[in-house]
């Protein structure tokens, strides 16, 4: 019997923290950092500039760090930094950053990304976020805490998903969703997706308060349950001197409004966003 | 002398160009032919009668030349020059006619081309999109994620397929295909503008989709079409264009 517990392919200047699990026919390329307890399902393959946190779970055919699928992406020490405690399906895929869309693609901590997810360059997850089977972030996508985003939904590059969203399944996100609300198209064929109410189980994760999630539902029902004139609605708010959680949803739709097709982050393009100078280190900014 | 991991397995028989590098894992068939400047990563695998053009670059998990019913020993599959191939692809050989990819295509992470199906130049498959056995695609065609085009069907050069799209029929050049059963949603201006269109062109072409299209999902407007073909002098792109819709008709008929 040939032993497959050695079949495995490790660059000896790789960096692997105490309690690393390595299974069968992986590959980690040299540049790669992981961090305690973490465990690789077999064939995974980690090449690029990699930094990896603690107790994360990778499992079968996951390929992370490799070159984005960008046609302007001529090479660059670009990143990737996942944070800890996530837990990865199989063949989930993450690429690293571009030097024209902030160098660096970040995965934040206790995610969720079931199969065949793919997170591409200078993408921003943060934490607590749930992506179903086969998810879609395209370039420069932010997702905000506790957003869910169900099975074979695909996001536009430079979209936004506002913290605790939830999107539905097999929707093509194409502008930026508000935070808390419940994102989905009626008809996927033939008709634009759009907001539909409040998503319950993230409001109550949020655990916002009593008051404070009242208001938030009185101004997510005034500005949603008909988008027209929404910018007209938000500034009647703003002038209502609203403040925390309306204030950041009112903030939220500006940004959005101001952007390229609803798509806030597109004002970025070809330039540092923002999260740049909060997560970025320091030597590539 | 190719660069070959100790960990990769190529087959004797296997036809390796002198700098080819092949990653860990990774199974190369006895009838796979690789030309100069190919890199094959880790985990991949190309099976059947494979042949490589220069430069084409295989990402891991990628599986190549392989048959849907797992005879490998048939299958024929055949690509051009630089092109990329990136994880979890597919790509399956044809048994009778190859699968034939041409040069220069992207073709984006976890999607899926059929046995038999032929692929133009230039061409760019966005994540989980889905070529499926004997389509023909044409040159500089795009599309966006989870885009299906059917078994048999022809998309016309330089179209966009939309996300979620569903090619269920022939679908004709220059165009922006959109949903399911898919609509004709005007002219692919950005890629044509790209691909140097002049502005003419563009124009016309804008013009002609509004006569024969105008956003119905029915079908093309054939006293449109008969109208423009009595023209003299008609646009060599609209002359495609109308010879391209009239050959999807017929082959619908049939």
């Amino acid at each position: 019997m040939t032993d497959l517990t050695v079949l495995r392919e490790v660059a000896p200047s790789a960096r692997l923290a105490a309690g690393v699990r390595i299974s069968e026919f992986c590959v980690v390329g040299p540049n790669v950092t992981i961090g305690p307890d973490t465990i690789l399902g077999r064939r995974c393959s980690i090449a690029g500039n990699v930094t990896i946190g603690s107790s994360n779970v990778f499992n079968e055919g996951c390929v992370l760090g490799s070159l984005p699928q960008d046609l302007k992406y001529r090479g660059g020490g670009t990143l990737l930094v996942i944070g800890h405690r996530n837990k990865f399906g199989r063949k989930v895929t993450a690429h690293i950053g571009t030097e024209f869309g902030g160098s660096l693609t970040r995965i934040g901590n206790d995610n969720v990304l079931r199969d065949g997810c793919h997170v591409a360059h200078d993408c921003y997850v943060d934490n607590h976020t749930y992506m179903g089977e086969k998810v879609l972030l395209a370039g420069h996508v932010r997702v905000h805490d506790g957003a869910v985003i169900e099975s074979l939904a695909g996001c536009h590059h430079f979209t936004t998903i506002g913290k605790y969203a939830r999107i539905g399944p097999r929707t093509p996100v194409r502008r930026d969703v508000p935070p808390y609300v419940n994102f989905y198209c009626e008809d996927v064929d033939h008709s634009p997706p759009a907001v539909h109410g409040v998503h319950e189980s993230g409001i109550s994760m949020a655990r916002l308060g009593a008051l404070a999630e009242k208001e938030l539902r009185r101004a997510l029902s005034e500005l949603f349950d008909d988008e027209s004139a929404l910018q007209t609605k938000i500034e009647q708010l703003v002038n209502m001197g609203v403040e925390g959680e309306v204030a950041d949803l009112c903030e939220f739709c500006q940004r959005s409004l101001r952007g390229v097709f609803g798509r806030y982050r597109e004002t970025f393009r070809g330039q540092m966003p923002p999260e740049a100078a909060e997560f970025l280190p320091p030597e590539l900014r | 002398m190719p660069t070959i991991s100790p960990n990769a397995i190529v087959a004797q028989g296997a036809q390796l160009a002198g700098d080819v590098v092949v990653g860990s894992f990774s199974y190369i068939g006895p009838q796979v032919t690789l030309s100069s400047g190919c890199i094959i990563e880790n985990n991949v695998s190309i099976t059947g009668r494979t042949t490589l053009g220069p430069r084409n670059h295989v990402f891991p998990m990628a599986v190549i030349g392989a048959s849907q019913d797992g005879c490998d020993a048939q299958t024929e599959c055949v690509t051009g020059e630089d092109n990329c191939i990136r994880e979890h692809v597919t790509i399956y050989g044809g048994v009778g006619a190859p699968t034939r990819l041409g040069s220069d295509i992207l073709i984006m992470i976890d999607s899926h081309v059929g046995g038999g199906a032929v692929i133009g130049d230039h061409c760019i498959f966005a994540n989980c999109s889905h070529v499926a056995c004997e389509a023909v695609v044409e040159d500089y065609v795009r599309t966006s994620g989870f885009a299906a085009i059917d078994r048999g069907v022809r998309v016309g050069a330089y179209s966009f397929i939309g996300g979620f799209t569903g090619i269920d029929r022939d679908a004709p050049p220059f165009a922006m295909l959109l949903g399911f059963p898919y609509r004709v949603r005007g002219v692919n201006t950005q890629n044509l503008k790209r691909c140097g269109f002049c502005d003419d062109d563009i124009q016309a072409l804008k013009d002609a989709f509004r006569e024969i299209f105008n956003g119905q999902c029915e079908g093309p407007n054939e006293q449109a079409i008969a109208r423009m073909l009595a023209e003299t002098n008609l646009n060599p792109r609209i002359r495609r264009l109308i010879d391209a819709i009239q050959a999807g008709e017929r082959r619908r008929r049939q």
